[in-house]
């Protein structure tokens, strides 16, 4: 074992604390019945206990990321058939984000989670997600990747199917397990495909010791590559293999929804882009796929979002939307070689998952409070959740890119570097955004619309509720975090300065001979 | 030292400006959590909006000095140093015609809405949202960065769309505001794109570098121009791009529907100043001229026509907005030295006319709720000060020689006559005897002829109009008439503007 220790120090502590957490519910649950109602407490309290630990685990690494610039710190043992963890810049960004939401979504469930009981299994699950996705970001090796990544989709099917209550969650969790699992074997295929190929499972990071690419030089390592790419996209939902998505991310508890709509869709995403630029795929050709597909992405992702009647799925729906603006600033970064738009595209991310994670908490508390499913049904919520049906608009006001809140900063920077390269695709790929900015506002709007107008005669709870400060307090969080980001861009756009040129170095590939 | 002195002062002013109506809001957003008696505090929220909208005003003539004297009052900040964006707020002779008309209509419309607006327990957040309408508009003329420039011409639009969506009249105004958002929304992208290219082609922020130098491919001048040009032509309801506006002005309660007509239409006027007309060089424009005089003299005459046709008298001064952003166009359109300055004038006059109209139709409206012009007439009796104020402000529109608007539209069009097209310039003059039509026959089927349907009930009794609303018109019938006498000192600031900002180009 070699390299540095600040790397698996975050996910010890996830690892650890899933353990102890899942060790204390059980506990808790014989000691005494009396303890029930404030067993929920107890344990979102301690899962965000653990979360946060996690959270300061990983400040040293960004330090240390910071200062070296983007070489990422390493961890484990070298030489073939090793394992190993980097911490480089891009996952640094996506734990961090992770981490956050997670702490947020945990405090949350303190409340929230009495519609669901059985927190001895859902804390430990919430803190298998996230470790499963720290890990996959963080992985250095083929072999690193595909466990995590399946640690994080078995727990993502366990919590999407966690409302046992409706037919309609497991139904969703069972499509979500069956596509997820095809793609598992797909990927697994193609992770032995490279193997075969090159015979490491190493995902090299330097150009000195990486040479040539010997997938791209062979058959073998092109198929496993595209089989690759294809179990990873699934994951990450895009378009053409999307179909799991709104189903499960409608379905899932909201408090699940807002990590997974949130973190986890875009995590496996830089789990492709990490994995398929380093084994040597060429950046341009990968950024004009993420183009074209970015393009389809947020065009079908807003007309059926259009169409939706049920507030999640519409929510589901906008988040293949917004991965797509992500993906066409990552895109136009590849392609052009602009590190600048990569770094806008990683903005919408952090930002998104802020917007994302407050929208789907704030559709829970509605949910939770005045039991409204669709969209129909949030009428009143400016009169009887009054600070709610505020925050609920600051998410959605940013999302659809309303200045000064947080995603109109992620567009205009997104639309500021991809007007650089003067090309017919760009202007084309803008001219689409642009209409696709337009086109979200026909539901966005209405939604917002829809918060502020009074149920018809004999609808509703009728009177103002107050919230727990179990609700109250991470509604609050995010949305400071919405509006710090919109107001103040300039920080978070710093943070993710060395995101750009790590990926166009991983890109930057001896052609194959 | 008197110097520092003196600019830490004017920065002061600077920020007061659109900081006093935003500290206002977020006021008025408090007074709404102490309610014990509603009518006190909507009385209270009245008088926190009016003494912010006067504010804004005197904070505007006390940088009139500094102006004279040749300083642009100016504030800066770094707000996103990694993306070269500043926020920075700048006070130069172009934006001077723009915010003195938008604080003077914000002003005069608040005072018009203690008198219209009816108090509930949501009249404070009808007063924080008028008055983040109006930071959103001085915000968007002061802004020196095209960041902070498109954060408040959204503002402008969210919050008045707020306005029509809680405040709007009728069942539709849902639909109206979402009509409303879309639309000019649309119209916003097209800015955003063109605003985009030309900070990328400088990659910096600042309106001072844009001037100084934005080396754009050839190809990619034009399609900034064409995107910026129809983008803020949106904005100014200019047809066919007007679809918004006769709903949203109709729907909207009285004070917002002045805001709009007579400041915020010709937010997009200022933005063709700004950016094309400024930016660009003469050259660069020149493909533009014909374009954009046809598309005015089309809008100036389709809304004539449209207001001739229209029933209801909200809708058919609504109208008139369209044609008169028309004239506008057209001057702008016609490159030349009097057709710009024309319209700048024409911004202003046209803020105050619209403005007085608007403020009569209100009258009327409260008087007798009815709309419908068919249902009305007859009204001079009843109401003499309506009476007179409305002819005065039909008089104004129709560009009759006493009043303000026909030293504009006298400007407007001898800038046509200078052009090559002579022809143009000519069917925009025999066009304005469309606005006269309809003018005419407004103020005299509403006020002095008989009502034709007999078996209508009688009106109500002669009702005294609140000083509040009765006020502001009379003051603007009265401005519309001395600025008609004497437009110099405003005209003078005019000049002033395209001597220093299109002074090198043109």
């Amino acid at each position: 074992v070699t390299g540095s220790v600040w790397v698996i120090l975050p996910l010890a502590c996830l690892g650890g604390g899933a353990v102890v957490v899942a060790l204390v519910g059980r506990l808790l649950a014989r000691l005494s019945p009396r303890l029930a109602p404030a067993r929920n407490g107890l344990l979102a309290l301690l899962t965000a206990l653990v979360f946060g630990a996690s959270l300061l685990a990983s400040l040293p690494l960004l330090a240390l990321a910071s200062r070296e610039a983007f070489v990422g710190l390493e961890w484990g043992s070298q030489g073939p058939g090793s394992a190993s963890l980097r911490a480089d810049p891009g996952a640094l960004i996506v734990i961090v984000v992770a981490l956050a939401l997670g702490l947020i979504v945990a405090v949350y469930s303190g409340r929230y989670l009495a519609l669901d009981r059985r927190y001895d299994a859902y804390y430990p699950l919430l803190l298998l997600l996230v470790a499963g996705l720290a890990g996959m970001v963080l992985a250095a090796d083929l072999f690193n990747l595909y466990m995590f990544c399946e640690l994080m989709s078995v727990a993502a099917y366990a919590l999407v199917a966690f409302r046992r209550r409706t037919d309609t969650a497991i139904e969703a969790g069972f499509k979500y397990l069956i596509m997820g699992s095809v793609s598992s074997a797909i990927l697994l295929m193609g992770i032995t495909f490279v193997y075969r190929s090159t015979g490491s499972l190493a995902l090299p990071e330097v150009r000195a010791a990486r040479g040539p690419s010997l997938v791209m030089a062979s058959v073998w390592g092109r198929a496993g590559l595209a089989c690759l790419l294809v179990g990873l996209a699934v994951k990450s939902a895009f378009v053409p293999l999307h179909t799991w998505l709104p189903d499960a991310h409608g379905r899932a508890p909201s408090s699940v929804s807002a990590l997974l709509s949130g973190i986890i869709v875009q995590s496996a995403f830089y789990a492709l882009l990490k994995a398929s630029l380093s084994l040597g795929l060429p950046a341009r050709s990968l950024g004009t796929g993420l183009i074209l597909l970015s393009l389809l992405d947020m065009t079908l992702g807003n007309v059926l979002a259009l169409a939706q009647t049920h507030t999640k799925r519409l929510l589901a729906y906008s988040t293949i939307a917004q991965t797509g603006y992500m993906m066409f600033g990552v895109g136009v970064g590849l392609r052009y070689d602009l590190p600048a738009a990569v770094q806008a595209g990683f903005f919408l991310l952090v930002a998104h998952a802020a917007m994302k994670g407050l929208a789907f908490l704030c559709k829970g508390v509605c949910h939770f409070y005045c039991d409204s499913f669709t969209i129909g049904q949030l009428r009143g919520t400016a009169r009887d959740l009054p600070l709610v049906a505020v925050a609920f608009s600051v998410a959605l006001g940013g999302l659809a890119g309303v200045p000064p809140l947080a995603g109109f900063a992620g567009k205009w920077f997104i639309a500021a570097q991809v007007v650089r390269p003067a090309d017919a695709l760009v202007y084309a790929g803008l001219a689409i955004v642009v209409l696709n900015g337009l086109l979200s506002l026909g539901y966005y709007l209405p939604l917002i619309g829809t918060l502020y107008t009074l149920p018809a005669e004999g609808q509703g709870s009728g009177g103002r509720v107050h919230i727990s400060a179990w609700m109250a307090v991470p509604l609050a969080a995010l949305g400071g975090l919405v509006l710090a980001i919109g107001f103040c861009p300039g920080p978070w756009l710093g943070w993710l300065a060395h995101v750009g040129p790590y990926l166009l170095m991983l890109g930057d590939q001896v052609p194959p001979r | 030292m008197d110097l520092v002195r003196a600019s830490r002062l004017h920065t002061m002013w600077l920020l007061i400006v659109p900081g006093a109506p935003l500290a206002a809001a977020l006021v008025l957003i408090l007074v709404r959590s102490l309610p014990p008696r509603v009518a006190n505090a909507a009385r209270l929220a009245g008088w926190i909006a009016g003494i912010a909208a006067v504010l804004s005003l005197a904070g505007i003539s006390a940088l009139l000095p500094a102006l004279e004297s040749g300083n642009v009052p100016s504030f800066d900040l770094e707000w996103i140093p990694a993306a070269g964006v500043q926020f920075s707020l700048r006070f130069d002779w172009l934006a001077l015609p723009f915010l003195i008309t938008q604080a003077g209509v914000t002003l005069l419309a608040v005072i018009y809405a203690w008198g219209y607006h009816h108090a509930d327990e949501r009249t404070p957040f009808f007063y924080a949202f008028l008055m983040l309408f109006a930071v959103g508009m001085s915000g968007t003329i002061l802004a020196g960065d095209v960041f902070v420039f498109y954060v408040f011409w959204e503002l402008m639009l969210v919050a008045s769309c707020t306005l029509i969506a809680v405040w709007g009249e009728g069942e539709r105004r849902g639909a109206v505001a979402l009509k409303y958002f879309i639309f000019t929304h649309l119209g916003s992208l097209l800015v955003l794109v063109g605003l985009i290219l030309l900070y990328s082609a400088t990659g910096n922020a600042s309106f001072a570098a844009l001037q100084s130098g934005a080396d754009l491919v050839p190809g990619l001048v034009q399609a900034a121009a064409v995107l910026l040009i129809v983008g803020f032509c949106v904005k100014m309801a200019v047809f066919p791009l007007h679809l918004w506006l006769p709903d949203a002005h109709t729907v909207a309660p009285m004070p917002v529907t002045i805001m709009l007509a007579a400041a915020m239409l010709s937010m997009g006027a200022y933005g063709i100043l700004r950016f094309p007309l400024s930016i660009l060089t003469a050259a660069q424009m020149a493909p533009f001229a014909v374009p954009m005089m046809v598309a005015g003299i089309v809008s100036e005459l389709y809304g004539a026509l449209m207001a001739l046709a229209e029933q209801d008298i909200k809708r058919i001064i609504a109208y008139s907005s369209v044609s008169q952003m028309g004239y506008v166009l057209f001057g702008l359109g016609t490159l030349t030295y009097s057709g710009i300055a024309g319209a700048t004038l024409h911004v202003v006059y046209h803020g105050i006319v619209k403005a007085l109209l608007f403020m009569c139709i209100g009258l009327v409206i409260r008087a007798t709720g009815r709309r419908r012009i068919t249902e009305l007439g007859g009204l001079g009796k009843a109401m003499p000060l309506a009476a007179v104020c409305a002819s005065v402000g039909a008089l104004a529109i129709s560009g009759a020689p006493p009043f303000c608007i026909f030293a504009s539209e006298w400007m407007i069009f001898a800038g046509g006559f200078h052009t090559p097209y002579v022809g143009l310039a000519a069917l925009s003059l025999f066009g304005s005897l469309l606005t006269v039509g309809y003018a005419l026959w407004f103020a005299g089927r509403l006020f002095f002829a008989g009502s034709t349907e007999a078996a209508l009930p009688p009106l109500p009794a002669r009702s005294r109009s609140p000083w509040a609303m009765a006020g502001p018109t009379t003051f603007l019938a009265v401005l519309a008439l001395v600025e008609g006498l004497f437009p110099a000192a405003i005209f003078r600031w005019v000049v002033a503007e395209l001597a220093s900002i299109l002074g090198g180009n043109w």
